[in-house]
């Protein structure tokens, strides 16, 4: 019986928790239960995680990948310090049935005098999802007698099936603090066929040893305190800030030299994506429609860019069921030819045609595969082929280097959606290719710019008038794309929508025009009449009007004054305002806030007040040119939005000509 | 489906429905994307065929579908066995009327059997689509916070081809059914319009039936032979609402009840007495107390005296021993498990909490009640008949005679029982005494030997729930305010803090919720000191006190200075500020009454110029005061708002605007100061 191996990506996602928890104990090599200290059955706080509502005492997991009788341990002991903390006493371990089973599931509260209540109760069977083919379960149970100052535990076996291999994750970060947590992997070696193991580690806590192989062969890590896992807005993804060790097991002999591997496989990149593209002659005649001899380099790329963006894009349009796919006759297509012949293809492959009628019309044009940022930071060390998850084009234009995907719904020509951009890509060759930098796109790119012309009801303090909003490069873009299959009535309802995200207070808003949700170079421009009630307060005799018109989205930003991880945006960003007001006649402005230049290097703020007789104008500009910044840099950035905070509340005081502005 | 009495009605987050179809959801997504190939291709059927071309109404821009037609067929072969059909069909009207594509049909898997499910799509153009219940999927909820632990509900899924604007997708499935009652609810009206919709029920000969109709005029069946057909037309979708009342409370539905010759016997009830004596017998024997609870009351009550010490020993014991756990398989959704299971192995759900509360209490000679219940306030009233639409299970206590105490303010007087008191073993947070915002005045069913009352609980002065925030500050010349803040939170005000903290998992987080309320109003400020008052003590009111500082809080603005004499907290709220008239009445959570004080010490040599007027806004359901004053150089801001109803009517909805608006122009008002002598 052949080995199969188990480790496409929805199938190592699907096996990530069975990692979670626990001591696999077979019945014949689990350690069973371990004894229980003194210090742990008084132990009523952990000095590194104070405020804990429990945390793991020890953890273990052990994996025994033979091929026959493969299985995991899974072991764990929890200490309960809160009340909140007994709610670690119900557990649910989730399995897929057709491939491994849980078994020899013991577990035992042990109270705060040491007595123990054994779980003697059944584990039910859970279906969690059951469909042809497929059925994920649950072995879920709860343990009696828990109470603040309980020790519970429990310790199952992932029996797996035999013939299968699954890649193999320890994640060492969980919700609880662990003290003290030892892994072990035992790997394949051969039974049926070789396979080769090597494995990746991030972010391992201070002091611990890198997983290593023993003479054994038997692959073991231990580690101490390991600090509980939370989230943060504006945080990398999860997965990059966990600490976590990942086997990937491979048919190809191991190759532990980095270059020689990723050359290796830089090679069959290239090699696939030459027998796509390579279709020179159709694609010659295809260009010949699109581009004139007399264009410029640039002109032909442009040009080419915007007629492979009018193809049909698949890879956008609502999910269809198989059912629809094969009524359509959608079959997978072996080059480019066949795509521009039927007019249609995904996303990946319209890519690879704007590739191959790039070359086709003289530029020197090149394929990059880069990595989704928006799931994990790509560190070519790990040599994780898997991970090369996005292609893009490279074309050299004038000797700069332009990269494009007009696979991408919605990009304009030369920018990048953010997620394939600040990474880095390979580009291919016949040789295995050279790694590259692709750089973000500047803070101009995604641009919100929001004018305002607007006049103040003297007897209510409301403005009224007409808006303008322009979401240029990436802003105009991610709003196309959420928005793709969508009707006009769900669009209006978005901008307006958007529009109340952007003002702090009540407003009445309407869509005015029809924005061209279908292109993608020019901007998405939407026009609104809008209405703000009471903007203006009284004071006494005076009349108080804040500039901040559109600050809403800054009022609660890193409102926290603690940081663990670093900050990270999905890209550069500006956002441009400019407000006038026209004034009821006769009503004067008596004071109005200074200029604001804020310039903390990477993120600036200006707000610029003026007036002349019977109108006020404001110009606020926030520009952030962060994505990743280090944590030892929150105060900084947090004293920079108080600074973008404080300019925003600022008012204009207003002296009425006769009456008051009521409220 | 069955309703169960699962509740856990501790405060969460409001996300947690979201969370579990989105978990399911989610899971959907990720197991269709490995389904293998649905070859089904059969046409639809005949009754869909009959919709292509039926004249509809226009309908605005916000209806995503219509329901063009659905029936429901139940047809009661025995107390036993009830067969149920289903068929609808939708028009898809715009890409949001995509989600009827996806066709969930939720069952029990111990009392229900599904079969036969299918699916089609008869698109505008081209062939029919049609997909089989083998195709699909069927799923379980996954264990979130607050839920079941285990229980047997399930839902099977068919994902219908093609649900795009102009097509027509409908399905159809039978039920098995062994029924705990036999009763049913249609639901006739939807959250699109309904252009036709059928239930016919066919009896066994000699079996009667009544039915009661709730928010639509009562409709009078056609009969042939031994089956009875209601039909309704053309009837609006609901569109859901912030804080509108729960949709059973609004939706047109019917809720028939049938019975054998002779009475449903346990299986059935045609009125709340009846219904308290169907629970009475279900909860009969549960209440047992064990040699090992006997002992443990004797424990927990042997340094107290006096029966309300005695009581509340029991009731603290039962809120925070007894972890909520629920297992619920078949009839455990209704039915409570044995007191001495509960108590040995220290969980179990609302009713087992209430349960074992009552044995406890009986050992110690004080009589307590089952009291079913739906945690959303117009769930059940009294104009509806009896029926299952409880979702929780709470406790009548009946207080001693004689025994008056001011912390017990849940109290009803009842003409037989004398006083009693509910309480909620399931919330651990609200004190003994009190009912949480969510129960007041709403209705629960109070079963005692002599069956069932469902009586109106009593809703708890405002001055129960509420905020008292307290603040000495001083303002200095260069702007910056800071001072101390002594926050004093009774009731559900308390309740929403204590469960917030419960779940931060580290010291250093718990002044995040003083962060939050900061940072509403303040552009800067700095936490120079912190603490927490009675965390953990529920039957004291809670506390923060805390001292901060906002740098530039009063700006220049030329020779005046410019301050707002609210310095933060904000009661305004924009659920009314929308472009639809608005539906439904808006109901609050329960009564309510806060009070700021913010005292702010100006700095020598400055005056004040102008000072934002008095505010007095009464509007019978809610009302709302502010005053500035000045008093030797210390400016005083105070404020009340109290919420007087519970829910405010459709007719004065626009009222509870303006009254938001004018709190909210409170809250942005400014005082104008000027340094003396300019």
């Amino acid at each position: 019986m052949p080995l199969r191996r188990l480790s496409s990506l929805s199938f190592a996602a699907a096996f990530a928790a069975l990692t979670w928890a626990a001591i696999l104990v077979p019945a014949a090599f689990g350690i069973g239960f371990q004894p229980v200290s003194p210090d742990e059955l008084k132990m009523n706080a952990e000095q590194q995680a104070p405020g804990a509502p429990a945390i793991i005492l020890y953890r273990q997991v052990d994996r025994d990948d033979n091929g026959r009788t493969s299985h995991q341990d899974d072991y764990v002991r929890i200490k309960i310090l809160t009340e909140e903390g007994r709610k670690y006493a119900d557990v649910e371990i989730e399995y897929r049935k057709d491939v491994e089973n849980i078994v020899g599931i013991k577990a035992r509260t042990i109270r705060p005098d040491g007595t123990i209540a054994n779980f003697e109760g059944k584990a039910f069977d859970k279906t969690i999802a059951k469909a042809k083919g497929l059925r994920y379960l649950a072995k879920t149970f709860t343990l009696p007698d828990v109470q603040v100052g309980s020790i519970i535990e429990y310790y199952y076996t992932h029996d797996l099936e035999e013939g299968q291999l699954f890649d193999s994750h320890w994640i060492l970060s969980e919700d609880l603090f662990t003290k003290s947590a030892k892994f072990s992997l035992k790997p394949y070696s051969g039974y049926y066929q070789s396979f080769s193991v090597r494995w990746t580690w991030q972010r391992l806590p201070p002091g611990t040893n890198p997983p290593k192989e023993a003479s054994d062969h038997v692959v073991r890590l231990e580690t101490q305190n390991i600090p509980a896992f939370q989230t943060e807005d504006f945080m990398p993804p999860e997965n990059e800030m966990k600490s976590r060790v990942d086997f990937i097991y491979s048919e190809d002999q191991y190759e532990p030299d980095v270059d020689k591997f990723w050359r290796k496989t830089g090679k069959k990149l290239n090699d696939q994506m030459e027998g796509f593209v390579g279709k020179r002659k159709a694609m010659e005649q295809a260009v010949s429609q699109i581009v004139s001899p007399s264009d410029s380099p640039e002109q032909k790329a442009r040009k080419i860019y915007a007629r492979v963006q009018q193809i049909r894009n698949t890879s956008f349009e609502v999910r269809k069921t198989e059912q629809e796919t094969k009524r359509n006759k959608e079959k997978e297509v072996a080059n480019v030819e066949e795509i521009w012949k039927r007019g249609y293809g995904d996303g990946f492959h319209l890519t690879w045609l704007y590739l191959a009628l790039a070359r086709a019309a003289g530029l020197e044009a090149y394929g990059v595969w880069v990595s989704d940022r928006s799931n994990y930071f790509f560190d070519p060390r790990t040599m994780e082929r898997r991970k090369l998850d996005a292609n893009i084009v490279l074309v050299k234009i004038s000797g700069k280097d332009v990269f494009c995907d007009p696979g991408a719904a919605f990009a304009p020509y030369a920018l990048l959606p953010w997620n394939e951009t600040y990474v880095d890509g390979l580009r291919l060759d016949k040789d295995g290719g050279t790694w590259i930098h692709v750089p973000p796109p500047a803070s101009a790119d995604a641009r919100v710019e929001r004018t305002a012309k607007l006049k103040l009801d003297e007897t209510t303090g409301g403005l009224e008038g007409t808006l303008t909003i322009a979401f240029t490069g990436l802003e105009a873009w991610r709003r196309r794309l959420e928005e793709r299959n969508e009707d006009e009535g769900e669009r209006k309802k978005f901008l307006e929508d958007q529009v109340r995200e952007f003002i702090p207070a009540a407003i009445e808003v309407d869509l005015s025009n029809k924005p061209d949700w279908s292109n993608s170079d020019p901007p998405l421009v939407a026009e609104f009449s809008l209405r703000v009630p009471g903007w203006a307060s009284s004071a006494g005799r005076r009349a108080l009007m804040p500039v901040g018109l559109f600050s809403a989205p800054e009022k609660h930003l890193f409102d926290h004054g603690n940081r663990v991880h670093p900050i990270y945006f999905d890209y550069t960003f500006q956002k441009v305002d400019d407000v006038t007001v026209a004034l009821p006649l006769g009503w004067q402005v008596s004071s109005a806030p200074p200029a604001i230049n804020q310039d903390g290097h990477v993120v600036t703020y200006t707000l610029k007040v003026d007036h002349d007789a019977g109108t006020l104008h404001w110009a606020r500009k926030l520009n952030v040119d962060i994505i990743l910044l280090d944590p030892k840099y929150y105060q900084a950035l947090r004293n920079f939005y108080e600074g973008v905070r404080t300019g925003d509340d600022a008012q204009v005081i207003l002296q009425p000509a006769t009456a008051t502005t009521s409220n | 489906m069955m309703r169960k009495l699962s509740c856990n009605p501790q405060p969460q987050p409001p996300v947690t429905k979201c969370l579990v179809a989105r978990a399911v959801l989610r899971l959907v997504l990720v197991t269709l994307a490995c389904l293998p190939s649905a070859f089904a291709g059969s046409d639809a059927p005949a009754w869909m065929h009959a919709l292509v071309n039926v004249p509809l109404p226009a309908y605005d821009d916000k209806t995503d579908a219509v329901k063009l037609y659905s029936e429901t067929t139940v047809s009661v072969q025995s107390a036993e066995k009830v067969k149920r059909t289903v068929r609808v069909a939708y028009k898809i009207l715009r890409p949001g009327g995509r989600r009827y594509g996806e066709v969930v049909v939720p069952f029990s898997s111990r009392s229900e059997k599904i079969s036969n499910l299918r699916g089609w799509c008869i698109p505008a153009q081209g062939k029919d689509y049609e997909v089989k219940e083998k195709d699909g999927l069927e799923v379980a909820v996954p264990k979130i916070e607050g839920s079941e632990l285990v229980s047997d509900l399930k839902a099977k899924i068919i994902n219908i081809p093609a649900p795009d604007p102009g097509n027509i997708v409908g399905y159809e499935y039978q039920v098995d059914e062994q029924p705990f009652v036999l009763e049913d609810t249609w639901y006739a009206q939807s959250r699109v319009p309904v252009r036709e919709s059928h239930y016919s029920l066919q009896l066994p000969p000699g079996w009667g039936h009544k039915t009661t109709w709730l928010n639509h005029p009562e409709v009078k069946p056609t009969e042939s032979g031994s089956q009875l057909e209601w039909v309704v037309n053309d009837l609006k979708g609901i569109r859901i609402e912030e804080d509108m009342p729960p949709e059973e409370g609004v939706a047109g539905l019917m809720i028939v009840s049938y019975f054998p010759q002779g009475g449903a016997g346990t299986k059935g009830f045609t009125n709340w007495q009846q219904m308290g004596l169907w629970y009475l017998d279900l909860a009969s024997g549960r209440s047992d107390a064990s040699s090992e609870i006997k002992a443990k009351v004797a424990a927990l009550t042997a340094s107290v005296s006096a029966p309300i010490d005695k009581m509340r020993a029991i009731a603290k014991f039962v809120q925070h021993d007894i972890r909520y756990v629920a297992i619920e398989l078949g009839i455990g959704g209704w039915q409570p498990h044995p007191a001495s299971d509960i108590f040995s192995h220290r969980y179990g759900d609302c009713k087992d909490k209430a349960t074992l509360t009552r044995a406890m209490l009986h050992e110690i000679g004080v009589d307590a009640y089952l009291v079913p219940i739906n945690t959303e306030r117009g769930s059940v009233s009294p104009e509806m008949p009896a029926y299952m639409g409880f979702n929780h299970v709470i406790t009548a206590i009946k207080l001693p005679d004689g025994l008056k105490d001011p912390s017990l303010v849940a109290t009803l007087q009842h003409p037989k029982l004398g006083t009693l008191l509910y309480f909620d073993p399931t919330d651990e947070i609200t004190p003994f005494g009190q009912i949480s915002g969510t129960l007041q005045e709403n209705y629960g069913l109070l079963v005692t030997p002599d069956g069932g009352e469902l009586l109106e609980l009593p809703r708890q002065p405002a001055t129960m729930n509420g905020i008292r925030r307290k603040a000495k500050l001083t303002l200095d010349a260069t702007g910056t305010l800071k001072g101390d803040v002594t926050e004093v939170r009774v009731g559900d005000r308390a309740s929403s803090q204590r469960w917030a903290l419960r779940n931060v998992t580290k010291d250093v987080d718990r002044i995040k919720p003083i962060e939050n309320l900061l940072a509403g109003s303040l552009s800067s400020y700095r936490i120079t000191g912190a603490s927490l008052v009675n965390l953990n003590q529920t039957d004291e009111p809670f506390g923060y006190n805390y001292t901060f500082e906002s740098e530039g809080y009063a700006r220049n603005a030329g020779n005046l200075i410019l301050m707002r004499p609210r310095v933060f907290g904000s009661k305004a709220r924009s659920i009314l500020e929308t472009k639809e008239p608005r539906q439904f009445p808006i109901e609050f959570e329960g009564p309510v009454r806060d009070t700021d004080t913010f005292e702010i010490t100006l700095p020598p040599g400055y005056a004040v110029d102008d000072l934002p007027p008095p505010v007095d806004a009464d509007f019978g359901f809610a009302s709302y005061h502010s005053k500035t004053e000045v008093n030797g150089g210390v400016i005083a801001y105070t404020r009340t708002f109290e919420v007087k109803e519970l829910s405010v009517p459709v007719s004065k909805a626009d009222e509870l605007k303006k009254f938001y608006r004018i709190i909210a122009s409170d809250e942005r008002n400014t005082a104008v100061l000027k340094t003396v002598g300019k």
